[in-house]
């Protein structure tokens, strides 16, 4: 359950990152200085106590060495040069130090005393006194991170690589490449279309659409490709949703058990997609996001388009999981959101883990807690603790004047109407008492009439008695419809008639958003701890320290005095998009790079701290955040870089190269083979069975529990899957099990994972064969047949076994008393055989025969109905003959088999019928495979009125004991489907589902397949599903294997 | 005419014929890992020797253990929150004595504001049991009645208090640090699968919801996504679409899954191999096995009258975890190497009222626990096969003060606390390690995650620091380099290495 202990949540993040340990200390003996090498030990255990506060404990301060040489209370820390008179490294050997919980490891200590022996040394003067805090020091100002960015030169790349390097990004990848590495070969041309299908839009193209950029002649083919991609509707949708999943966004309140539902979320993820097809330039985004309702100005009569799309911005701020509208509007609750909110602020943008200096000063990275109090300050105009507003009180009405006045026109219709109802049934009640005091006598009538039109409170105890008695005197508007129904009748039109006015009411929309009230500026305070009960200074709005230029941080005005409200978080955002930023550019642009690549050049896209791990290609990294800036925030401008790339171009394929020199292919010298996100895997079974819904935006698409307690997407619900409510306590079992992200806060990365159990759902569960049916019948209504010339060079289809039921007319001999002879009919109408399509036929007249029954020619010409045996075994038939017409002479039937003939009498019966029904039933007898049961019926001497009706059962015991029933109607079926129809149905199969053609290695397994499939089951036709042929099924089971492979389901 | 030709062995046949012609294209690296596993055990069963120093290994195929194992699975029972070992099994009559006194020492709190120095004895008699005579508290009578099967350490030491923290150190081998494989993602690493049926490693969550840390429980972390857990659903089917509709079942299904694995064979070649196309491709394979292998293994009806009252089967409280116990038998039966179980949110996390909801959470786990060590032990499973049962941390000897002193808890403690294990190899009716006469701090024998990962390494025939997995360049193992030791005092043979 993810919704599980909120209430400790806070804690127990705050512990998570008061221990989390630092690995990476490596001793260097010799080289040691405190600033580098000691100081970040000593951050990570000791200055809690010893530094960091106004009064160290003990008296000692451990920040600079000076310090620890005058020592504290016990005497001097530090005597550089020996390490056996020093305190501190004492202390922490015997692990007295620091107390309770993480110890300092052997590493660290090693470190440490390594560097007391060598001198304790200091790379720069100390300074006699310095500010209290730790103060940021030049070490750790100087992390990668936090450097201006800087755009590089591209690197010179030499012959033979030279002519691989398509823009800068390929020369920066090539330069790092070792010895012997380069890229792969170019990705084919198909394999291309397809990828940058898939990565800008998600969805796959047609075969048609793939076949004409196969085809297209000109030079710039790929160029226009990325275009038009790039301009399609569905590249919002796709991108939208990985922002969307940074940006923690939900339908639903998440915090508590109750997990209510978030009706107006969906306006944000809307924005969102908008935003990333106008390719918005992503500062505007950001800017907009932050401080949307500061953009938007003050309403002033209807919000205008744009201060909609402003205000819908905001969502981004209210994406937090939050308790307080479902039990927990208490200071706990409230702090945990606006603590998820700042999490998810600062992980999306500024790509670190701020939200670890809520307790306390950040372990490893030089962020204060000061400065997550500063940062805090920017929100709490907006999101104040102690002034609260809950998800109910947010929702802004979209409703404009004219549509509040046009409800108030329809209020007042539906009044009048009211009122004429409310006559009329006064009207009617009247009426219905009349009549019903007419029952009673006087003077009870008069009695009882008094009683009834007093009110009811002030009747008198006899009066109320007395109703109690003649409960029928006392009629309500509910029950007037037992004495007066066409009154009720009546009222009802009245009723519809106030529904139908009610109706013109225009729908009212909301906007769930963050906004400011004017002038609202509650002050801040640093939480001890993180504890909202432990409130100490006031901290002003700033930015972070460190991610300003040294001695100029930049402080928010408190309150911007041109703005009605504070202008903060406008300030906020002018100063995350400045030029000067070192983080938000790299954040964004490794997030778009991870998303082309599967991986991003710094793999932990929310950690460009000192626990993340640093980028694989740092001025790559600078490059493109400087190229990102340089062209307006254009992440469109970033895809077609990166598109245009070499790089992004390359084959997937593995070769002995890559063994060799990249297996983990972090030199980027071959392209990935990524896996399609969870949504796409359905999106693309829609599209490819095309049922896909391309409606865009809305309410999102509802979700249920099926029996099983999974939960599913409603199968007519056909829209992309981005739609699809988010729930945070009912994640979608399809889409989680293929690692789509269950918000608690936000997702920063994804996992890709295979695990069998998605291979059984792939396999087994109703929703995918569900697609797999519908594949298969737009295969079938789609198909073409395949030119005989074409064919002629395919595969020949094994032949399938005997037909289980034939269809023909012919004679029987009753000498001999065995079939005479047997022809197929040849024409099939959708619904019965006949000679030709023409009825009656010139030679056969109106032989015929359909599921239920048929129709025989002359003496001469029976019909006659075979079965085929598959297996050996002995059998019985039952079934009831039936002629229903006064005219003619009737019919006779007969059951001959074929192997009893060989022994002298095939005719297991014989019976005639004549204007009524008689039951035919066959002893049992002995079959081998191939032998045939024929129903043969022929109309005696005259052929007219001759039409029958015979269904027959034959039961099959096999040699082996099993049991098999053959049902002639339900059995009944029309040709078997040609191979023409086949092979065009499978490469149907194949351009829908790899929007390719098959080549003749597909076809032949796919035609095996098929044959071993129809075969199967002309004998088992219990699997057959209802409603399908022995090859819809075989077809449908294609489609499935299709649809669950790897091509499917890989980018290459 | 032969109607007879869609046996059983035609889909069997084709994987095979798939996967040797793989394994020659692809060496090592070879396609359809479990399959050929399968191929491997049928072939000449173990005969690729170890190789996990010099290559990593991306397959489930048995491997030979470094050196003679004693254990051979494993089941965790994972008690999430931290079980009061002062209640249950560390009694300390210097606390009982000195109960509402203050604390002489420093204590690390985690609830500042609830926080007090007040010694609170424990409110539980404690009684030895057993030939060892170890003292278990009256809170666990079944656990005390298997005490000489069981090796109880009172002295484990994480050093941190918070949950997460800890439960990622005793998992993955560094405090707090996520995206690290779990212990059994090491051992099926290093030692494959011995069920092709099955999962190697299953994890089975409760009813009432995930643990804490979620899904980080069972990570395979920079490993690749073969050697991640597989869970079972806490309720029926608790495996979903275990079965495939009734009109595909048999013959059909066979058809197709050998027709797309002949599909996923040729996309392969085209790829020129790749990681995650063959684990898709085992996966496909894995799951036409499991759907006869798991619904058998999951089907508890087969089991007696007298098993299922052993493991509480027939009582409210305890016929959840007991059911869950009982499948985790039968899965190390059919070969299972590493099962975890896992309480929904974090039962033993007692901040409050400790004398009413530490009974309530024993009454359920305490005799499921204690049946599945006997069911093993009978069934002469318990020498191969491992059981764990303890939480990420202890509590504290003082109290927490919730208002109302009727609803006095306990804060967290990672300085000291207790957990068993028994069999595979472990020393029964054995006590080792001792907090201090309060039980705040583990102070003699202290046993860290990282020794325990060691030292479960070494019963399954490994050296923790020689199993190695290199990501990011860098050469990682399960203990990562820190300080471990394999405790061999609670052996009964120290490992032939």
């Amino acid at each position: 359950m993810i919704i599980h202990d909120f209430a400790q949540k806070l804690v127990v993040c705050s512990l998570l990152c008061v221990t989390l340990i630092f690995e990476n200390v490596t001793a260097n003996a010799g080289e040691l200085t405190f600033e580098r090498d000691i100081r970040p030990i000593l951050r990570a255990h000791c200055f809690d106590c010893h530094g960091a506060t106004d009064k160290p404990k003990g008296g000692l301060d451990l920040r600079q060495v000076r310090k620890m040489q005058t020592g504290g209370d016990s005497g001097t820390a530090v005597v550089p040069g020996n390490a056996d008179a020093s305190l501190m490294l004492q202390r922490v050997v015997s692990k007295e130090m620091p107390p309770g919980e993480m110890k300092l490891t052997d590493k660290e200590i090693e470190t440490l005393s390594i560097w007391i022996r060598s001198g304790a040394k200091i790379s720069r003067p100390e300074p006699e006194n310095i500010p209290p805090g730790l103060g940021i020091t030049p070490e750790e100002r100087a992390f990668w991170s936090f450097q201006p960015i800087v755009r590089h030169a591209e690197p010179e790349v030499a012959e033979p690589v030279r002519g691989r390097v398509r823009n800068p990004t390929d020369a920066f990848l090539l330069a790092q490449m070792p010895e012997g590495l380069t890229f792969a070969d170019d990705a084919d041309r198909p394999t291309l279309i397809l990828r940058s299908h898939f990565d800008l839009t998600g969805m796959p193209p047609s075969a048609a659409e793939l076949q004409q950029w196969i085809n297209d002649p000109s030079e710039d083919w790929y160029v226009r490709l990325i275009d038009s991609l790039l301009a399609s509707p569905n590249y919002g949708e796709r991108w939208g949703r990985h922002w969307l999943d940074v940006a923690g966004y939900a339908d639903s309140d998440g915090y508590t058990v109750s997990d209510p539902e978030r009706p107006w979320a969906w306006k944000y993820r809307d924005y969102v997609i908008r935003s990333f097809n106008a390719d918005k330039p992503f500062d505007r985004f950001i800017a907009e996001q932050l401080a949307g309702d500061e953009l938007a100005g003050p309403q002033q009569g209807d919000l205008t388009a744009e201060q909609i799309e402003l205000l819908s911005a905001t969502g981004y701020l209210r994406m937090a999981a939050d308790g307080t509208g479902s039990g927990e509007d208490n200071p706990t609750g409230r702090n945990q959101t606006i603590g998820d909110t700042i999490k998810i602020v600062s992980t999306s943008l500024m790509g670190l883990s701020v939200g670890c200096a809520q307790c306390h000063d950040h372990r490893y990275d030089p962020i204060p807690q000061t400065d997550y109090f500063a940062m805090r300050a920017v929100f709490a105009p907006a999101m104040d603790w102690q002034n609260w507003k809950v998800p109910s009180q947010r929702l802004m009405t979209l409703y404009t004047e004219a549509d509040r006045k046009k409800a108030a026109e329809v209020s007042a219709e539906a009044a009048i109407i009211g009122t004429e109802r409310a006559a009329k049934q006064a009207e009617y009640m009247a009426q219905a008492i009349e009549k019903e005091l007419l029952k009673y006598e006087e003077p009870l009538r008069a009695t009882l009439k008094e009683a009834y039109e007093s009110e009811a409170a002030k009747r008198t105890p006899e009066q109320a008695e007395l109703l109690k008695k003649y409960p029928s005197v006392n009629i309500s508007p509910g029950v007037l419809y037992q004495y007066l129904p066409e009154a009720a009748e009546d009222l009802k039109k009245f009723d519809a008639r106030i529904a139908e006015v009610n109706a013109k009411r225009p729908a009212e929309e909301f906007l769930a958003v963050l906004t400011e009230p004017a002038g609202h500026l509650p002050e801040t305070h640093l939480f001890h701890r993180g504890d909202f009960q432990q409130p100490l200074a006031v901290v002003p709005p700033a930015a972070l320290t460190v991610a300003c230029p040294e001695d100029a941080r930049v402080e928010f005005l408190t309150d911007d005095p041109s703005l009605p409200t504070s202008g903060r978080r406008m300030a906020f955002a002018k100063w995350l998009t400045s030029r000067d930023n070192p983080l938000v550019a790299r954040v964004i642009a490794n997030r778009i790079w991870l998303h082309h690549f599967g991986k991003g050049l710094v793999p932990t896209p929310a950690d460009f701290g000192r626990l993340g791990v640093p980028p694989t290609h740092p001025e790559l990294l600078d490059w493109l955040a400087d190229e990102f800036i340089q062209n307006g925030w254009s992440v469109k401008h970033l895809h077609r870089i990166i598109l245009s790339s070499t790089a992004w171009r390359q084959s997937s394929r593995r070769t002995a190269m890559h063994d060799a020199l990249d297996p983990d292919n972090r030199f980027y010298s071959r392209q990935a083979i990524t896996r399609l996100d969870a949504e796409l895997v359905r999106d693309r079974m829609l599209a490819t069975s095309g049922r896909l819904n391309p409606q865009q935006f809305g309410a999102p698409a509802p979700i249920t529990e099926d029996d099983a307690g999974q939960v599913v997407i409603d199968d007519n619900e056909t829209r992309r899957s981005l739609y699809v409510k988010v729930r945070r306590s009912q994640p979608v079992a399809m889409l989680q099990s293929f690692d789509a992200p269950v918000m608690e806060v936000n997702c920063e990365n994804r996992p890709v994972s295979t695990v069998a159990t998605q291979s059984l759902m792939l396999m087994n569960s109703g929703s995918i064969l569900n697609h797999a049916a519908k594949l298969a019948e737009r295969c079938r209504a789609e198909a073409t047949a395949i030119p005989d010339d074409q064919l002629a060079n395919l595969p020949t289809l094994p032949a399938p076994p005997h037909e289980v039921w034939q269809y023909g007319y012919g004679d029987y001999d009753e000498t001999s008393k065995q079939t005479a002879s047997f022809t197929p009919l040849a024409h099939f109408t959708g619904s019965q055989w006949q000679a030709s399509s023409t009825l009656p036929d010139p030679m056969l007249g109106y032989a015929l025969l359909h599921a239920a029954g048929g129709h025989p020619d002359q003496p001469g010409r029976a019909v006659i109905r075979r079965w085929v045996a598959p297996v050996s075994g002995t059998l019985t038939v039952s079934g009831s003959l039936q002629h229903g017409s006064p005219n003619g002479d009737g019919v006779r039937a007969r059951v001959v088999s074929s192997r009893a003939a060989q022994q002298g009498n095939g005719l297991l019966g014989e019976w005639t019928c004549f204007n009524s029904k008689v039951d035919c039933p066959a002893a049992a007898t002995a079959v081998e495979a191939g032998d045939t049961i024929d129903l043969i019926v022929d109309c005696l001497a005259a052929n007219t009125s001759d039409s029958f009706q015979w269904t027959a059962k034959i039961t099959l015991t096999t040699v082996d004991g099993m049991v098999r029933t053959f049902d002639s109607a339900a059995d009944f079926h029309g040709p078997p489907v040609s191979r023409e129809v086949l092979v065009g149905q499978i490469t149907k199969a194949w351009q829908l589902a790899y929007s390719r053609n098959p080549d003749p290695a597909d076809l032949i397994a796919a035609m095996d397949f098929m044959a071993d499939q129809i075969g199967y089951l002309h004998i088992h036709r219990d699997h057959i599903p209802s409603g399908l042929t022995e090859s819809q099924q075989a077809l449908t089971d294609l489609c499935q294997v299709l649809l669950t492979s790897n091509e499917f389901l890989y980018v290459r | 005419m032969n109607f007879c030709m869609y046996d059983k062995s035609r889909l069997m046949n084709i994987s095979n014929a798939f996967s040797r012609r793989s394994f020659l294209e692809h060496n090592a690296m070879g396609v359809g890992s479990v399959a050929l596993a399968w191929l491997m055990q049928q072939d000449a069963a173990r005969s690729v020797p170890p190789v996990i120093k010099q290559k990593p290994v991306t397959d489930l195929k048995p491997r030979q253990p470094q050196f003679e194992p004693q254990a051979r699975a494993m089941i965790s029972l994972f008690q999430h929150g931290g079980p009061s070992h002062m209640d249950l099994t560390d009694p300390k009559p210097e606390l009982t004595k000195f109960s509402g006194t203050d604390y002489p020492g420093d204590i690390q709190f985690s609830f500042v504001n609830q926080a007090s120095k007040k010694l609170l004895g424990s409110p539980f008699r404690f009684r030895k049991h057993g030939q060892c005579g170890t003292e278990i508290s009256e809170l666990l009578p079944h656990t005390a009645g298997i005490v000489d099967d069981i090796c109880l350490i009172r002295s484990m030491h994480t050093g941190a208090n918070g949950h997460e923290v800890s439960i990622r150190y005793f998992h993955g081998g560094i405090p707090a640090v996520l995206g690290r494989p779990h212990l059994a993602s090491w051992l099926l690493y290093a030692l494959g699968s011995e069920s092709q049926d099955l999962p190697a490693y299953m994890v089975m969550t409760d009813p009432g919801g995930q643990p804490v840390d979620g899904v980080n429980n069972w990570s395979n972390g920079f490993m690749p996504p073969l050697f991640q857990g597989t869970v079972l659903r806490p309720k029926e089917p608790r495996i979903l679409n275990l079965a495939a509709p009734s009109h595909l079942q048999g013959t059909l299904q066979e058809q197709n899954l050998a027709f797309l694995q002949k599909l996923n064979a040729r996309h392969l070649q085209q790829s020129g191999g790749d990681a995650d196309l063959e684990a898709r491709i085992a996966s496909y394979e894995l799951a036409a096995r499991m759907q006869t292998a798991a619904t058998e293994a999951l089907d508890i009806s087969k089991e007696t009258q007298a098993t299922q009252t052993l493991y509480g089967l027939d009582n409210d409280a305890t016929r959840e975890y007991g059911t869950r116990c009982l499948i985790a038998r039968r899965l190390v039966e059919r070969g299972v190497r590493f099962i975890q179980l896992f309480l929904g949110g974090q039962p033993w996390d007692n901040h409050g009222s400790i004398r009413t909801a530490l009974p309530a959470v024993c009454k359920r786990v305490d005799q499921p626990a204690a049946a599945l060590v006997t069911d093993l032990k009978q069934r002469g499973m318990l020498d191969s096969t491992i059981v764990h049962w303890g939480g990420e941390i202890g509590r504290l000897p003082v109290t927490q003060v919730m208002g109302d002193p009727a609803a006095a808890g306990r804060d967290h403690n990672g300085q000291g606390f207790s957990i068993w294990m028994a069999g595979g190899g472990i020393k029964g009716g054995m006590a080792y390690g001792t907090t201090d006469e309060f039980g705040h701090r583990a102070v003699e024998n202290i046993v860290t995650p990282n020794d325990y990962q060691a030292t479960l390494m070494s019963l399954f025939g490994l050296d923790h620091s020689q199993v190695i997995y290199h990501h990011n360049g860098q050469p990682q193992t399960i203990t990562a380099n820190r300080a471990a030791k394999v405790v061999t005092d609670i052996l009964k043979s120290a490992p032939i290495t």
